[in-house]
């Protein structure tokens, strides 16, 4: 007679993370997106350091600038992998062989947030070269680097739960990829509203709601405004709300509605 | 008994896709699934996999209540019926994750890949990626990958969907080993009737998401539904003698030349009569040498086709 399976002792979300970072970076997405993001900002590196020689673009401006893109990228490609994760194994067929697992929906979740999030460290880990070459001399490297890592990282964990919340509901990997881009889409809206949109009590008001918009905002006091780190951190208020709220959500929502078809809970 | 499943039914809004599913099956048991397209056999194996939840009704599988998913998932299989597989693994990856996956360490869950690559027969391609591998060698890696954990029940859907008549033998003779080598139970989701017949030793029927029928292969088969028919071969030479001594037998209705073979001859029985004896009588009466004699609705097939409504 077969045994049973002897009871698991440790518990699996590390053994699920594992799994997808060998999916990710090794022949996965992982390194071509990555070597784009890197393409991305040797350009915008080139022209902000080409600008700053004609005296076109102050060297804090152009530190803060390369950060900002790095930022909102790295925390996008977050997104991208996480909208992948649920939908994408549903697509494929293979998560009904990880559902039939004793592995729990949390375990899970909490597995695939993990691996999508090493996106974002493998972002930061490509900007710091680049914030070092544009911030050397003016003493900015460092508290630059660190308020990219602390605003991009409550980005980053914002947008790939939301990106994973779409992805438990999504029937279709087509699906979540769209809705997290639309999503993506109209956070970055009020970025590109008329200066004049942007001032007054309901411009700031937007700006502080904006997760996306509130943490560039705050970035950009630190390194081009030399702004104590204390004096504007109420702007890191949404950021952190985002981070919590949607990661907290998508891990309720993994726990609880992970189905094998995708579809509304109920 | 490993599996019990007492009144289950499972709805999709106003679809019901398994009605009073209620059956056993005993250890060491191969339980042969059948049923016509549609007929809920995968929607009660998610049922029974713990993948969807029962509408109503209760089971229990390995002994474990159904109240209790992750306990039942630990102690069973599963081929699902359209597994995929992750291309850019290697075979000896994936089983290996698998392995990690109920709780054996890096070392046990690389002896238990090996073992259970060369049970399946993919040692050698064990380091190429699953993208290469054929659909046949998929089937067998997921097999492999439903035995990892050692399981109790093992449940296969649709194992040889789509291969050759070699893969389908390979696959068969798995499953014959699982239950008699590994003693595990198994339910075998199939439409090869044939390969149920020699393999199964028990057989359950679904028609509209009910149980049209359970028990061993001859007792279903017995029960398959009027009218029979025979088909008989003689000599060429003693056609017209044989047509004759059968047109006198009490059960037979006709007796005719069939098409194919030479010396080939289709009777149809009188409703309520279940055997031939009468005719096989008289041709012997008539000195025919009778060649070949086949009673048909008592094959599987038949049961099969008069169950489901299909005939």
């Amino acid at each position: 007679m077969a045994s049973v399976a002897r009871a698991r002792p440790r518990p699996a979300w590390p053994i699920v993370a594992g799994q997808e970072l060998r999916d990710l970076w090794l022949g996965g997405r992982g390194l071509p997106l990555s070597l784009a993001f890197s393409a991305l900002l040797s350009i915008l590196s080139y022209l902000v350091a080409t600008n700053r020689s004609l005296n076109f673009l102050e060297q804090h401006e152009s530190v803060n600038l390369t950060l900002q893109v790095a930022i909102a990228v790295g925390a996008m490609l977050t997104l991208l992998a996480a909208a992948d994760a649920l939908s994408g194994e549903r697509e494929r067929g293979t998560l009904e062989t990880l559902l039939l697992t004793p592995v729990s929906r949390l375990e899970l979740t909490i597995g695939k947030l993990l691996g999508a999030l090493t996106l974002w460290v493998a972002a930061l880990l490509i900007t710091m070269p680049y914030i070092w070459f544009l911030g050397r001399g003016i003493g900015i490297v460092g508290d630059a680097l660190a308020v990219g890592a602390l605003v991009g990282s409550l980005l980053a964990v914002f947008l790939a739960s939301l990106g994973l919340l779409v992805s438990v509901f999504a029937g279709s990997n087509r699906v979540s990829l769209s809705l997290s881009l639309l999503v993506l889409l109209a956070l970055f809206a009020p970025t590109q509203f008329p200066a004049g949109a942007q001032q007054g009590w309901a411009g700031e008001l937007l700006q502080r709601l904006n997760p996306l918009t509130a943490g560039e905002h705050y970035v950009g006091k630190i390194v081009v405004d030399r702004h104590p780190w204390s004096d504007d951190v109420s702007w890191l208020a949404s950021p952190l709300v985002a981070a919590v709220v949607f990661g907290l959500a998508a891990l309720v929502a993994g726990a609880r509605f992970i189905r094998l078809d995708g579809g509304p809970p109920g | 008994m490993t599996v019990v499943a007492n009144g289950v039914r499972k709805e999709y809004g106003p679809v019901v896709a398994v009605e009073d599913l209620t059956f056993t099956a005993r250890p060491g048991e191969i339980l042969g699934v059948l049923g016509p397209n549609g007929a809920g056999k995968t929607t009660a194996i998610r049922v029974l996999t713990t993948i969807l939840a029962p509408t109503r009704g209760t089971f229990s599988v390995a002994g474990v209540p159904h109240a209790r998913p992750a306990e039942i998932r630990r102690r069973i299989g599963v081929l699902p019926e359209s597994a995929g597989y992750p291309g850019r693994q290697t075979g000896d990856e994936y089983l290996r994750y698998h392995a990690r996956l109920y709780g054996r360490n890096r070392t046990e869950a690389a002896e238990a890949t090996r073992a259970l690559l060369g049970e399946v027969g993919l040692h050698e391609r064990r380091r190429s990626l699953i993208s290469t591998y054929s659909r046949g060698m998929r089937q067998r890696l997921g097999i492999a990958r439903a035995l990892i954990n050692d399981p109790q029940v093992v449940f296969l859907d649709e194992p040889t969907l789509g291969l050759d008549p070699a893969g389908q033998r390979e696959v068969l003779g798995l499953v014959g080993r699982i239950a008699n080598e590994r003693g595990a139970t198994v339910l075998l989701s199939t439409h090869l009737l044939a390969e149920v017949e020699e393999a199964c030793s028990r057989v359950l029927i679904l028609n509209r998401g009910r149980v049209a029928a359970e028990g061993t292969v001859a007792e279903i088969a017995r029960r398959a539904a009027a009218p029979r028919s025979a088909r008989l071969r003689v000599p060429p030479e003693w056609m017209e003698e044989a047509l004759r001594a059968l047109a006198g037998a009490p059960e037979v209705a006709t007796a005719a030349r069939a098409d194919g073979q030479p010396g080939s001859i289709a009777v149809r029985l009188l409703e309520g009569h279940e055997s031939l004896n009468g005719g096989i009588g008289a041709l012997a009466t008539a000195g025919v040498p009778l060649l070949a004699f086949e009673l048909e609705g008592a094959r599987l097939n038949d049961a099969f086709l008069a169950m489901t409504g299909t005939r």
